[in-house]
C-alpha cells in the first residue's frame, strides 16, 4: 500500500509540476523516492500543521496542486477548521494524506492513533472522504483525488493486510467495489480500509454465500449501490477501523434508514480510547476489533435477530 | 474593468463604513477605523491590480488575516468599482452578498478569515506561489495584534523567514485592543517589531495613521536588498476618526443608533486631512 501510494505521488508529480508535497515533518522512508525524483517538488513545513494547510491553501490559489501529508492524528484532526475554511470553503484543489489511521500507532498510545478522522471530516462541506483498503485501492484513489480538481481527504490506515482486488478497479468515484460476490445470502458485509480484509476473511470462513462490498469512498457515495446492498439483505454488517459514531456505520445506517430499512450491525471503535498499549493485533483484541471478537458480535447479533 | 476615479481620501472611506455599519446595523467599526490609512496608501500607491480586474492573474495579494476589518476594505473597494452602491445600502439584508468578515468568494478579498490566524499563513503560501513560478508578485497580510495571540501566525513566520520570502509582507495593526479588552491586559505583547525581528523579519514601528509615513515605509521595505521577509508594525487607534469610539473598546460591538451615527458621521467630516 505504501509502495502504491509513493508511486502514485512520483508518478503524478513528475506529470504536473505544479503538484507539491508538503509534509509537516512525517514520512521519513517513505518520501525518499519523491525526494531524489522531484527534488523542487517538496516541502518539509516542519512541525507546524495548521501553518502548513494554510499554506498549501496558498499555494492552491496561485496554481499549485499540493499535496498534504501528515499522520491523521494531525492531518485531518489537528487541522479541522483550517481545512473547512481555507481549503474546501473554495474547493481548492488539495489532497489531505492521513497516515496511519486507526490503531497503526499501537504502541504510542492515544496522541498518535485516529479513530474521529472521518467523522471530523465527512460534515464539511465540498471536501471529499477516501479510505483505500488495499494498494490498488490506493492508486485509484490518488488518481480520482487528483482528477477531480478538488478538496479530498485521503484515510490510510493499516497498510500490509494484503490485497482486496485483483487489480486496479474502475469504477465510478462514489462506488462500493465488490471484493467478494454475493449469492443471495441473508448477510452482506459492507467494510473499509484495513477492515476490507477483516471482512473477506470471516466471509469466506463462515458466510460463503455472503458479498462483501468494500468502500473506498466515504464521501462522496452511490446512495442507490448502498440502497440496493441493504434492499437485498436481511443484516448488514458494516465494518471500520474508526468509530462507530460518525464513521462508514453511520454513512450506512444513514442511507438506510432513508431508502431501504434493514438491521445493521456497526462494528468499529465503540466510543471509547485506548487503555493499553501493545502490538497492532493486541490493541484490535483490546478494541473487541480482531476478527473472533468481530465473529462473537455477529452470531449474537443474528442469533438476537 | 473600467475604473471610476477612486478617491482614498481617509474621511470619505470612514463616511462610507458609517453608511455602512448604520445600514446593517453592525459591529466592528473600530476594527475597520485603524486599519484606514493603511489600506488607503496600499490601494493608492502599491498593491498592483492588472486591468483594475480583482481576479486578475499576475496581480498583488492583499489577505486581510484580520477580518473583522472588511468594512474598511469594502470602503476602498467600492473607490474602485468592485462593488456597487447597492452591497452598501443593502448590507446585512437578507440575501446580500458581503458579510461581516472577509469572504474568499467576494472578488477583491483573497481569503475567509474572522478565524484568527489563518489568512496569514494563506498570504505565506501565497507568497511562496509566486517566489515557486518566478514572478514578482507581493503578497500583504494584515493581521491584528491580538490575532497574534495565535499560534499559526509564529508557525508561519518560522516558515517565511526560512523560505527567505522577501516577497512577504506583514502589516501589523498594532491598536492595542483585543475582543475582551487591552493586548496589555490581555496577553502581554512586548514588542512586536522585536519579536518579528527574533523570527527573521526586516521590520519596523510607523504610525498607522500617518500615511507619509506608511507609505515611505513599505516603499524602503520593499527597496531593502535584506532577502528577508517584511514586518511593518502599524501604531494605529481602535475607532480612530471619531472622538467617542477611539480606544473605546465598545466600539467592537457597538451598534449606531440614530444618534451616535449623527454624531459619528459630523465627526468624521470634520476630520482633518
Amino acid at each position: 500500500m505504501r509502495n502504491a501510494f509513493s508511486e502514485a505521488l512520483v508518478r503524478l508529480a513528475k506529470a504536473d509540476p505544479n503538484v507539491l508535497l508538503l509534509t509537516g515533518d512525517h514520512g521519513y522512508a517513505l518520501f525518499d523516492e519523491f525526494r531524489k525524483a522531484c527534488p523542487a517538488q517538496y516541502i518539509n513545513a516542519g512541525i507546524a500543521e495548521q501553518n502548513m494547510v494554510g499554506m498549501a491553501a496558498g499555494l492552491a490559489r496561485t496554481g499549485f496542486r499540493p499535496i498534504v501529508y501528515g499522520l491523521s492524528a494531525f492531518i485531518p484532526v489537528r487541522v479541522v477548521e483550517q481545512i473547512k475554511l481555507d481549503v474546501a470553503h473554495d474547493k481548492l484543489p488539495v489532497i489531505f494524506i492521513g497516515d496511519g489511521a486507526g490503531f497503526v500507532y499501537s504502541h504510542l498510545g492515544t496522541s498518535h492513533q485516529s479513530t474521529e478522522d472521518i467523522a471530523c471530516t465527512r460534515a464539511i462541506p465540498d471536501l471529499s472522504v477516501y479510505s483505500p483498503a488495499d494498494r490498488f485501492e490506493v492508486t485509484a484513489c490518488m488518481d480520482a483525488a487528483y482528477q477531480s480538481k478538488s478538496s479530498v481527504y485521503l484515510r490510510m490506515g493499516k497498510s500490509d493486510r494484503g490485497d482486496v482486488h485483483a487489480a486496479i478497479p474502475k469504477q465510478k468515484i462514489g462506488a462500493l467495489l465488490q471484493a467478494r460476490p454475493a449469492n443471495a445470502a441473508d448477510i452482506a458485509f459492507i467494510a473499509t480500509g484495513s477492515m476490507v480484509r477483516t471482512a473477506l476473511d470471516i466471509a469466506t470462513a463462515s458466510y460463503p454465500d455472503a458479498g462483501v462490498w468494500s468502500a473506498p469512498f466515504i464521501k462522496p457515495i452511490d446512495s442507490a449501490q448502498v440502497a440496493a446492498v441493504c434492499r437485498r439483505a436481511r443484516t448488514v454488517v458494516v465494518l471500520e477501523e474508526h468509530s462507530v459514531l460518525g464513521g462508514l456505520g453511520s454513512v450506512i445506517a444513514e442511507i438506510s434508514a432513508e431508502f431501504a430499512p434493514v438491521r445493521i450491525l456497526r462494528i468499529g471503535v465503540r466510543d471509547r480510547f485506548s487503555h493499553h498499549c501493545g502490538t497492532y493485533e493486541y490493541l484490535l483484541n483490546e478494541h473487541a476489533l480482531d476478527r473472533a471478537a468481530i465473529e462473537q458480535r455477529i452470531r449474537d447479533f443474528l442469533a438476537a435477530t | 474593468m473600467t475604473v471610476p476615479t477612486p478617491n482614498f481620501d481617509a474621511k470619505v472611506l470612514r463616511k462610507t463604513v458609517l453608511e455602512m455599519a448604520y445600514s446593517g446595523a453592525t459591529v466592528h467599526i473600530g476594527c475597520a477605523f485603524s486599519i484606514i490609512e493603511i489600506l488607503a496608501v496600499l490601494y493608492r500607491n502599491h498593491l498592483r491590480y492588472p486591468t483594475n480586474d480583482p481576479r486578475a492573474a499576475g496581480r498583488d495579494y492583499l489577505v486581510l488575516s484580520k477580518g473583522h476589518g472588511v468594512m474598511a476594505q469594502y470602503a476602498c473597494m467600492r473607490e474602485l468599482g468592485w462593488l456597487d452602491d447597492e452591497a452598501f445600502t443593502k448590507y446585512f439584508a437578507n440575501g446580500s452578498d458581503l458579510k461581516g468578515l472577509s469572504d474568499s468568494r467576494i472578488p477583491g478579498l483573497e481569503v475567509t478569515s474572522g478565524s484568527l490566524g489563518h489568512g496569514f499563513s494563506v498570504g505565506v503560501g501565497m507568497a511562496m506561489g509566486a517566489k515557486l513560478h518566478g514572478t514578482d508578485q507581493k503578497t500583504y497580510a494584515i493581521v491584528g495584534d491580538g490575532e497574534i495571540n495565535e499560534g499559526p501566525i509564529w508557525e508561519g513566520a518560522l516558515f517565511a523567514a526560512h523560505h527567505g520570502l522577501k516577497n512577504f509582507m506583514v502589516i501589523v495593526d498594532e491598536n492595542g485592543f483585543q475582543a475582551m479588552g487591552s493586548t496589555e491586559d490581555v496577553l502581554k505583547l512586548g514588542s512586536i517589531q522585536a519579536k518579528f525581528e527574533s523570527f527573521g523579519f526586516e521590520a519596523v514601528t510607523i504610525d498607522g495613521h500617518d500615511e507619509t509615513a506608511i507609505d515611505s515605509a513599505i516603499a524602503r521595505l520593499w527597496k531593502s536588498d535584506t532577502g528577508l521577509p517584511k514586518a511593518l508594525i502599524a501604531r494605529t487607534v481602535k475607532g480612530k476618526g471619531v472622538p467617542f469610539m477611539e480606544n473605546n473598546n465598545i466600539w467592537h460591538y457597538t451598534r449606531l443608533n440614530p444618534d451616535t451615527y449623527r454624531q459619528a458621521l459630523s465627526a468624521v467630516a470634520g476630520e482633518s486631512t
